[in-house]
């Protein structure tokens, strides 16, 4: 089963208890804004942690209503994300949320040894589009995270995304290792670690989904181009989730489809104990509403 | 696979290097007798008539070109192959390497430029049911991911000139899984999918594989294991010359394996064989380079 539109999320959602959404250092407009829609749609029950007064002045400045949200008051930056964190690892909250907070910061709480959410997997990030031109959603990772994966962290992030399409209800999505060509080329790395992934999943040594690569971002996506060159694979055409080469090529790809392509994007962080929802300032508040919405989905 | 080579109706002159052993004679006076081959010998006179006559064979069958050493006889044989004189270069009682310095020569050697030197064999087995093609066992001991597509490649070529089209080919390990602790597996992850792409043709490969899985029609269904070669290679190919020299030797000794092997890379054939073959083998060897030609 793949999932064709950003709104049939929605429907995953409606089918499970709401979740409790932490937004670590909350005084933040745009992060706010979204998490108060996801709120009024019943998607999340949030939980603001940050400065109690800077969040009551934006709130008022907007005109957000934010009567019988639970906040919690900690003007400190790091304390905030601590003591977020901790919520979470001790399953008091299902979802974490950046607020205004550099990304090193929640990150290192992420991986706190002691109360952190490490899981021993990889932390890797997956983007999902709408895109007109395509005929369902499409994953997208790492584009975000992970700058240059080695076959190990390719094999990582590949079953984190695996594990996360599994909750969408996805059964076996269909993995396309991109690569410039869809030839083995010795001096292209990417296309030797894809031909690796492949025969690692024929031996079912990488699970529940269907690998094939390289596979060139056409052949890839468009089942024409892949019968015009001649592929025979399952996954041409008809691909679920793209695994990036490198990080430069999976961000290139992501801006592309946003500016030039008009899609419509949710993203969150996989591999720690719960989903965490990590957009940048440069994302819409569509996108933030998004991710939470794939977050809430996505959840336990 | 000699009588395909008897109906061309065709006789292959042979050059024999340093050709002062019994071993080669024999097969030659054998291989001559039966029409294949016109062979000529290339070393001391005296040392091959009194090889001749310790047989019982008739010297009027070889003509012979003199030699006073090793090097010049490997040099002349070679360089009358070159030239078109013979069709098919055969070591005799010298060492392999200095035989081979000569075929890898840059100046009159017979190698296709930028060729990889290799050796294939078919083996013929009582317990299997068709001929097994091997590579390497003789000649590169650590092949590279170039060297192994070569091999996989002339492998191929020489099943195909038995008949065999798109013979199933299986890349041997321990185990039919991935593992990071033998580098020779990921050449194998990625020679599969040259072969899914296209880019080495006409075979259907599968691996890493272990025997089991490569020749037992059994096993796949045991080990639940889908493979296209499912049981039933043609063509085995090995990581290292420890592993695939101690198997083929293994097939010789233990289960009454006869042979024919080649070295491939060079623009003609060249036969280089074992002392330890049977008189059989140094036949097939023979035959097949006929068929090679």
């Amino acid at each position: 089963m793949a999932l064709k539109f950003m709104s049939d999320l929605k429907n995953i959602v409606a089918g499970k208890p709401i979740k409790k959404l932490v937004l670590a250092t909350a005084q933040d407009q745009q992060s706010l804004s979204a998490v108060l829609r996801a709120w009024s749609d019943n998607i999340v029950e949030p939980v603001l942690i940050g400065d109690k007064e800077k969040i009551q002045n934006i709130s008022d400045e907007n005109g957000y209503n934010i009567t019988g949200l639970r906040i919690i008051h900690e003007p400190d930056t790091d304390m905030a994300v601590e003591m977020a964190v901790r919520m979470l690892s001790s399953k008091q909250a299902d979802i974490l949320m950046k607020g205004k907070v550099g990304t090193s910061t929640l990150l290192r709480c992420v991986l706190n040894k002691e109360w952190g959410l490490r899981t021993g997997n990889l932390l890797s990030h997956i983007a999902l589009f709408e895109v007109g031109t395509y005929h369902k959603l499409i994953a997208v990772t790492d584009v975000a995270m992970n700058i240059a994966p080695n076959l190990k962290d390719k094999i990582a992030i590949v079953n984190n995304s695996v594990s996360f399409l599994g909750r969408l209800g996805y059964t076996m999505p269909k993995v396309a290792v991109l690569g410039a060509v869809e030839m083995v080329n010795e001096n292209m790395e990417a296309t030797l670690d894809a031909a690796l992934l492949s025969k690692m999943n024929q031996r079912d040594q990488i699970r529940n989904c269907i690998i094939d690569g390289p596979l060139a971002f056409d052949n890839a996506i468009s089942l024409d181009s892949a019968r015009h060159k001649g592929i025979k694979s399952e996954v041409a055409g008809d691909t679920d989730l793209l695994l990036m080469p490198n990080i430069e090529v999976g961000n290139v790809l992501y801006k592309s489809l946003v500016f030039f392509a008009q899609a419509k994007v949710a993203s969150i962080i996989l591999g720690a104990l719960v989903p965490i929802v990590l957009t940048s300032r440069s994302d819409s508040e569509q996108a933030k509403y998004d991710s939470i919405l794939l977050s809430a989905a996505a959840s336990k | 696979m000699v009588d395909k080579v008897l109906s061309s109706g065709k006789r292959y002159r042979v050059a024999v290097a340093w050709a002062h052993d019994k071993n080669s004679v024999g097969a030659l006076y054998r291989a001559a007798r039966d029409g294949l081959v016109e062979p000529v010998m290339i070393g001391i006179p005296e040392r091959i008539n009194e090889i001749c006559k310790s047989m019982s064979l008739d010297p009027a069958l070889f003509p012979i070109i003199p030699a006073v050493s090793e090097t010049e006889a490997c040099a002349m044989a070679v360089s009358l192959t070159a030239i078109g004189e013979t069709d098919i270069v055969m070591k005799g009682l010298t060492a392999t390497d200095k035989f081979l310095k000569e075929v890898m020569d840059k100046e009159n050697g017979i190698m296709i430029p930028g060729a990889v030197l290799s050796y294939v064999c078919a083996i013929e087995i009582p317990s299997y049911h068709k001929l097994l093609f091997i590579t390497d066992p003789a000649v590169i001991p650590f092949p590279n991911l170039d060297q192994k597509i070569a091999m996989a490649e002339y492998a191929v070529d020489m099943a195909e000139r038995f008949g065999i089209s798109k013979p199933r080919l299986a890349l041997i390990g321990a185990s039919e899984k991935m593992s990071h602790h033998f580098e020779s597996l990921a050449d194998y992850a990625v020679m599969c999918k040259m072969a899914d792409r296209g880019q080495i043709k006409n075979c259907i490969m599968d691996g890493p594989l272990d025997l089991f899985l490569a020749c037992d029609r059994k096993s796949p269904g045991i080990k639940g294991v889908e493979t296209p070669v499912n049981g039933d290679a043609d063509i085995l190919l090995f990581p290292s010359l420890e592993s695939s020299n101690p198997f083929y030797k293994g097939l010789m000794l233990f289960a009454q394996g006869e042979l024919a092997g080649l070295i491939r890379g060079t623009i003609k054939p060249v036969i280089v064989m074992s002392r330890s073959e049977s008189e059989n083998s140094k036949y097939y060897c023979i035959a097949l380079a006929c068929l090679m030609t």
